[in-house]
């Protein structure tokens, strides 16, 4: 593939083309993740403020499409590293809302029972691999994922999320390098929020990332971040295409970050207007407002998301916290690690291996 | 008298080697004593004179009662006699010595230092100091010349690895699966096998389980309609459990532990979960604080317990320091047991297999009928010289009305 | 026996393990069509082919990420910094990402990190560190240092068979000097095991690596003193055991490391003499080891720093007349 015919896709030419429609079921399991992602985060945060939430606290409101959307694309037996702002791609591989907030409050029960925080979390049993704090290192360790696919000539995909900020960094430019070298069935989404805690997009680059796909020797494609339909065409697509041996794929994905770098960051260093315009653009009531309008019953979706958070807390209060025994143990493996498959709803991915 | 091991209070002393008078060298038995576990041979301590036997062949007295008196050689006398440290005579030498090679060096003036292992040395046999020569730098007196000295004086040659730790020291011993007492092991007949530690292990315990407690059994059925309900796909066991510790609560003289004749009834309740190791074995993990855990939270810790028990994973905490024990075999569909208690406990509960079985129901009106519900006999065995058969009573039909009535 | 040098054993002990298991697999720069910097993987490339064999670019985070990543879904990478200075470029992923991972999630990481380390032929402050310590601070990395041929074999096979992420320091110095009998076929030397190189009473010589050999031939014939020299062979977990005992029995000991003098190996080996075997001590613990100083290129210059056997004997002496 020449670098020519890789080039990004700008917005504008996206909302020409006619992406194959979704079936009622996925596009309401697509709502119910968002808002699941939102409503747990919401409640963290809540939990967070009464104090129940040791150290930091992070979350992704407004980048619930960016989580959700490429996500969905998977199959069971793809692999991921999820980002600390993407807590509903963890929702869609089958993790529950009760031991995220057991997690983030640091007991046993939650995903890590402890050991690490807030975000740092991934069940390997539903084939996540979890990330670490030294962004985007988690870039080549899909890029690793990826490479045993390709030696073992399956159609496997491997997807890691990063953000605009990670662009700079060294690793980011290794991993985009060996993915283009090798042609790894790997997926890149770049989840462009506009600020890294607080530096903004001009003082992090001096070209847009995903015209520097082409450097590297494979198609970078741009796509309204806070359309989740459109975030997860882009993403089944790159996911096609490295399926079938076409290579990597960078999606940058144009959201923004609604809340401050964690909870302690008020954000004081983003104009007012720029929280407007994209809070006009809410990813979760726009999709609501489509499917309301497509005649989706949306108020039993958010009545159901409401229903297991409130039995997700109930829950997760109930922990105890973690034996002290637990912080001296499995600094060694035993054995050889066991990764598993994660949760795919989407319904042709059912169909094809009913 | 030593500590023989950690539950053994007191000893016997079945025969002196030595008499009154006699000469004893360190290590050389001395006399023979018995626990009700095992007979030994205890080693003189010290070398010296035997002067006073406290203690007749026959007698059995507490651990830490004095057996004996050995009066160990001279110098040691005329040294606390003298009221002189072990260096002063060498630091009287040492100075003109001192001066000699390092004119000028202050320090502890000019004395040498004396080293931990050979400070040891000397501790352990009783040496002056003063009477070696010392070839190390500065005089001093260093391991060799403390060996060859014991060498010259007709001292057995002592190797140089750490002493074991004497008798009379009474070391603690974790209650950690151990080799098993001698009488247990099996002569090998043709065609027969000896058991496996674990085995004999578990032989041990069930047998002195048997031997201490006066064991009974008392049963109650329980309809697990309700359980089956909220279930799902999660076994009985972590509702069964979560009902237990709520039983516990109304009727705590159950989480209780008997050592001998002492009862300590306990606030907090660690469960003990048998858990299967298929033909091996079996072992109890313990949750601990299991009352602060919901039905979730035991199922998520019961699950965690047993995969970690079939990959010998438990740490030995994890096996001491239970309050009440479960037990279910009943997913193999026994329907009756008579479990043994697990030792210190006083009762241990057995969760037998759930049976659709006709049953008998009373409807408001007293009109009865029958019905088929899921059935379950919950075995409790206790024991009888902490509790009577009426408090166990009233314990199962507590247990039986949380399980029939559950509600998350 | 076949007697072969140090650096075959590693190449023997590699390519057994790759042919007996296909998900074991070699990433480095240089290490296919070149053979590798130091000719470990000669030939490889030819028998296992391109894919098993990949010279990857110059990008060390790289060689290690993606071996992680490739690890965790069940393959075995043996990746290799060309030097062990160079690990400082991929520190990264090694101790952020590969040390903690199993720790964090209970998922684990099977790579070997191959770095041929050590000094002693003018390769200058970046060809020649032994930077060994540095990993002893990373919980959840094994560090394995051979000073034999046949241990070099038996060790690169443990490591590649460990579930964990084993960091392989081979000495550079001993690749053609050390030499000796290798079993033949598979066989794993015991991580976490150390080996008597010469049993001793009067003072013992603890050490790893190049430094063996050194230790060995410093006290070969000291004054008619018997010496021990214990071969630690694993750095982290090391063998306790081994380290106590062998201080039981001589009640002197110096601890020699090529590796820069704070807070390395020695250092860690000295602290637990002191706070475990304080009472079976007839003298001070004595280290001999490269002062805090880059390692200069020039022969005399580098010479005055790595430890040479006159040190070795020199410290021995002095602590044997104590």
């Amino acid at each position: 593939m020449t670098t020519s015919d890789a080039g990004h896709v700008p917005v504008e030419q996206k909302a020409g083309q006619q992406p194959p429609t979704l079936p009622s079921a996925d596009r309401r399991a697509l709502l119910r993740y968002m808002l699941l992602m939102r409503a747990t985060e919401e409640r963290a945060l809540s939990l967070y403020q009464q104090g129940k939430v040791p150290g930091s606290f992070y979350d992704g409101r407004g980048q619930e499409a960016t989580a959700v959307g490429p996500a969905f694309a998977l199959g069971p037996r793809d692999r991921v590293c999820i980002l600390h702002r993407d807590l509903g791609a963890h929702f869609v591989r089958g993790v529950t809302p009760a031991r995220v907030l057991a997690q983030m409050m640091g007991r046993e029960g939650g995903v890590t029972g402890g050991k690490d925080a807030n975000m740092h979390f991934a069940d390997r049993r539903l084939g996540c691999v979890q990330m670490v704090s030294m962004l985007p290192d988690m870039a080549l360790v899909a890029c690793g994922l990826a490479i045993a696919f390709q030696m073992r000539r399956q159609n496997r995909v491997a997807m890691t999320w990063f953000g605009d900020g990670a662009t700079a960094n060294g690793q980011w430019h290794e991993a985009m390098n060996v993915a283009g070298i090798r042609r790894l069935p790997v997926v890149f989404v770049l989840e462009n929020n506009q600020w890294a805690y607080s530096t903004p997009n001009e003082l992090e680059f001096a070209v847009d990332p995903v015209e520097r796909a082409a450097a590297y020797g494979f198609p970078g494609e741009k796509v309204d971040g806070n359309d989740v339909e459109a975030v997860f065409h882009a993403a089944a697509a790159a996911c096609e295409r490295a399926r079938s041996g076409g290579g990597p794929t960078l999606i940058e994905a144009d959201t923004m970050r609604m809340h401050g770098h964690g909870a302690h960051d008020d954000m004081r260093y983003v104009p007012k207007e720029m929280f407007e315009e994209w809070e006009a653009r809410d990813p979760v009531r726009r999709y609501e407002e489509r499917l309301a309008g497509d005649g989706v019953d949306v108020e039993s979706v958010r009545a159901s998301v409401s229903e297991e958070l409130d039995r997700a807390t109930e829950w997760a209060l109930d922990q105890p916290m973690p034996d002290t025994s637990v912080a001296t143990a499995g600094v060694f493996a035993e054995t050889d690690p066991e990764l598993g498959d994660g949760e795919a709803p989407w319904s042709r991915w059912r169909e094809e291996h009913a | 008298m030593p500590q023989m091991g950690v539950s053994i209070a007191e000893a016997t002393v079945v025969e002196w080697k030595k008499q009154p008078g006699d000469q004893v060298k360190a290590d050389e038995p001395l006399l023979e004593i018995s626990t009700d576990k095992a007979e030994s041979e205890l080693p003189a301590p010290v070398s010296g004179r035997l002067a006073q036997v406290t203690v007749e062949a026959g007698e059995t007295v507490d651990v830490g009662t004095v057996l004996a008196t050995i009066e160990t050689t001279a110098p040691a006398e005329e040294r606390s006699a003298a009221g002189q440290d072990p260096s002063g005579p060498t630091a009287a030498k040492q100075p003109a010595r001192a001066a000699e090679e390092h004119p000028g060096t202050g320090g502890n003036g000019g004395v040498p230092p004396v080293t931990p292992v050979v400070r040891r040395m000397a501790e352990q046999h009783r040496l002056d100091l003063s009477q070696i020569e010392g070839s190390g730098r500065r005089g001093r007196v260093t391991k060799k010349d403390v060996m060859a000295y014991m060498r010259g004086q007709g001292e057995p040659d002592v190797p140089p690895e750490r002493q074991p730790a004497l008798h009379m020291e009474s070391p603690y011993r974790e209650e950690a699966p151990s080799a098993p007492a001698p009488e247990l092991a099996e002569p090998a007949q043709p065609g027969g096998r000896e058991l496996s530690v674990m085995r004999k292990r578990i032989a041990e315990h069930m047998l002195r389980s048997l031997r201490t407690a006066a064991h009974c059994t008392t049963i109650v059925e329980a309809d697990m309609s309700r359980i089956e309900a909220a279930r799902g796909r999660r076994s009985y066991l972590p509702y069964v459990a979560r009902a237990t510790i709520d039983a516990l609560r109304e009727h705590p003289g159950l989480n209780a532990t008997l050592d001998g004749e002492l009862l300590t009834v306990h606030e907090q309740v660690h469960l003990g979960i048998a858990v299967s190791l298929g033909d091996e074995g079996l072992i109890v993990p313990v949750i601990r604080n299991a009352h602060e855990l919901s039905h979730e939270g035991l199922a998520a810790r019961i699950e965690d317990v047993a995969q970690r028990a079939r990959k010998k994973q438990l740490s030995p905490d994890e096996l001491s320091g239970g309050t009440f024990t479960i037990t279910n075999p009943g997913a193999f569909g026994a329907v009756l047991a008579t479990p043994i208690i697990n030792q210190p406990q006083i009762a241990i509960l057995d969760l037998e297999a759930v049976v659709k079985r006709p049953v008998v129901v009373t409807d408001a009106e007293g009109r009865d009928s029958i019905a088929v519900r899921p059935m379950a006999y919950l075995c409790m065995s206790w024991d009888h010289r902490a509790l009577d058969g009426a408090l166990a009573a009233r314990f199962l039909a507590t247990l039986r009305r949380l399980v029939e009535g559950w509600s998350a | 026996m076949p007697e072969l040098t140090y650096l075959q054993a590693i190449s023997e002990g590699l390519r057994e393990e790759m042919r007996a298991d296909d998900s074991v697999f070699c990433l480095g720069e240089d290490i296919g069509a070149f053979g590798g910097a130091f000719k470990v993987t000669e030939g490889f490339i030819d028998e296992f082919g391109a894919e098993r064999v990949w010279d990857t670019p110059l990008a060390e985070n790289a060689i290690i990420g993606t071996a992680v990543g490739a690890a965790v879904e069940g393959l075995r990478p043996v990746c290799e910094m060309q030097f062990a200075d160079f690990i400082s470029c991929g520190f990264d992923q090694l101790v952020n990402v590969a040390a903690k991972l199993h720790y964090r999630q209970g998922l684990s990481v099977p790579i070997t990190l191959r770095l041929p380390s050590g000094g002693g032929f003018s390769g200058g402050p970046f060809h020649s560190q032994n930077p060994e310590a540095w990993f002893l601070q990373a919980p959840g990395l094994k560090v394995v240092a051979p000073s034999t041929a046949e241990d070099a074999k038996g060790l690169i096979a443990a490591a590649i068979r460990d579930p964990n992420p084993v960091v392989f320091m081979e000495h550079k110095h001993l690749y053609r000097r050390a030499k000796g009998e290798v079993r033949e076929g598979r066989y794993e030397t015991p991580l976490g095991e150390a080996r008597l190189a010469r049993a001793g009473e009067d003072l013992t010589v603890i050490t790893y690596g190049a430094m063996v050999l050194t230790a060995l031939e410093a006290t070969e014939d000291l004054d008619g003193a018997s010496i021990e020299v214990l071969d630690l062979r694993t750095l982290y977990p090391y063998d306790r055991e081994a380290v106590l005992g062998s201080v039981r029995k001589a009640s002197k000991v110096v601890v020699v490391q090529e590796a820069t003098r704070s807070c390395g190996v020695a250092a860690e080996i000295a602290a637990l003499i002191a706070e475990e075997a304080f009472d079976d001590l007839d003298g001070p613990v004595v280290r001999v080891t490269a002062p805090d100083v880059p390692i200069p290129f020039s022969p005399p210059l580098e010479r005055a720093v790595l430890p040479q056997v006159e040190d070795v004997r020199e410290a021995c002496r002095e602590l044997l007349a104590y």
